[in-house]
């Protein structure tokens, strides 16, 4: 039988037959075997591509060849450099990583070890400094350490000392506020460099209520003020500016602690 | 594709390592033989500069029926000698398709051929072997 009723395209077709796949994937070439399938040419063809593919198949692969398949390396990649594992993305991202949480985790620990009782209070009073207007306070012009007895005998506030070093300075205004905790706090505006000082109750232990102290002077800082903060008899005491630790040293009597 | 033990070598590594070089790169190519293709162009510049297979009008006779029978006694060699010793574009149409490891479009693909040339190829290819078998194995005349 001859394949003159294939097309053409399907003659074409079947001298590429595959060899062994006795489903071709492709469709044209399924179609055009199928048809061809009871053709003594194509069936000839077909024997003898089986034959010749079955004798290749026998063709000795020398030793030497064969031995580039053994299972030795076939490339030997060049060796990872400490210099070049740094450079891989993966391990830049995640050094970059570690060095952001390091560097965190030390900020934080380091803004702790400054930490005394009252830091936070004091923190929060520097924005209260920062947010103040004149206007604000109740307009009085006279010596800082006068207004002790103004707080005890107007609001009732016992201890509410300005400390020596502060206590000539010339004041604009004060006033006594209480915060969200309902703790009263005297705030005092000079006129030293626009001096800001603030009294309110030093931090207690929860349980005996004994007061929390520390010694000398302590320094915060917060959005760009900065606050000197001593405790005496159960109060604390601040003096704020906007600037650096240096602008508030010459004032302190004592180095810091 | 190349009759000498040491060239294939040299073009196995080359290719290998042009190719872990690339994959390192991140420039490896998306068509999916290009390795083979990579490899059987150096196989090709390997042997330029060798003899290469005389431009000669072989013998051609019609399949036989029993040319399967031809072939099987055939030494293996025998029939690497004779595909290694065709002429290129042949000799990879011809090793590709009795690999038996590729379709006729990866064959394509991998040779670079035209359809149409691939099916010369592969049909002179069988006229030629058969042809070539005939004289190794006479068919016996029928007193």
């Amino acid at each position: 039988m001859r394949m003159l009723w294939l097309s053409r395209g399907q003659r074409a077709l079947l001298n590429c037959a595959p060899i062994s796949q006795d489903n071709p994937a492709d469709h044209s070439m399924r179609s055009a075997v199928a048809r061809a399938a009871g053709s003594a040419e194509f069936v000839n063809q077909q024997s003898f591509d089986r034959a010749v593919a079955a004798l290749v198949r026998l063709i000795p692969i020398p030793p030497e060849t064969a031995e580039w398949f053994s299972e030795k390396d076939l490339v030997v990649g060049p060796k990872w450099t400490w210099k070049k594992m740094v450079r891989t993305p993966a391990v830049l991202a995640i050094s970059i990583a570690v060095l952001v949480i390091a560097g965190v985790s030390v900020f934080q620990v380091l803004s702790r070890l400054n930490d005394f009782p009252g830091s936070a209070t004091a923190r929060r009073l520097l924005t209260v400094a920062a947010s103040t207007r004149p206007v604000m306070l109740d307009p009085v012009s006279t010596e800082a350490g006068t207004l002790s007895d103004l707080f005890f005998m107007k609001h009732g506030l016992e201890r509410y000392d300005v400390p020596a070093e502060f206590a000539d300075f010339r004041t604009i205004g004060c006033r006594v506020f209480e915060d969200e905790e309902s703790r009263r706090i005297a705030q005092i505006w000079l006129a030293e460099k626009r001096m800001q000082l603030f009294l309110f109750p030093a931090e207690r232990n929860a349980k005996t209520g004994a007061v929390l102290r520390f010694p000398g002077w302590r320094y915060v800082h917060q959005e760009g003020w900065v606050g000197a903060v001593t405790e005496r008899s159960g109060v604390c005491f601040m003096a704020a500016l906007r600037g650096r630790e240096k602008d508030l040293e010459p004032y302190l009597e004592k180095p810091k602690e | 594709m190349l009759g000498d033990s040491v060239k294939a070598q040299e073009v196995f590594h080359t290719t290998l390592r042009d190719a872990a070089v690339r994959a390192a790169q991140g420039e490896v190519p998306k068509e999916q033989f290009w390795l083979f293709r990579d490899a059987r162009w150096r196989c090709l510049e390997a042997t330029k500069a060798d003899l290469q297979p005389e431009q000669l009008k072989l013998d051609e006779h019609e399949l036989a029926p029993q040319a399967a029978s031809q072939i099987q006694q055939l030494e293996p060699a025998q029939l690497a000698i004779w595909i290694s010793s065709a002429p290129d574009p042949q000799r990879t149409a011809l090793a590709l398709f009795y690999l038996d490891e590729f379709d006729y479009r990866e064959i394509l693909d991998i040779g670079e051929l035209k359809f149409g040339e691939l099916c010369r190829l592969l049909v002179q290819g069988r006229r030629q072997l058969q042809a070539w078998v005939d004289t190794k194995f006479p068919e016996p005349r029928n007193v």
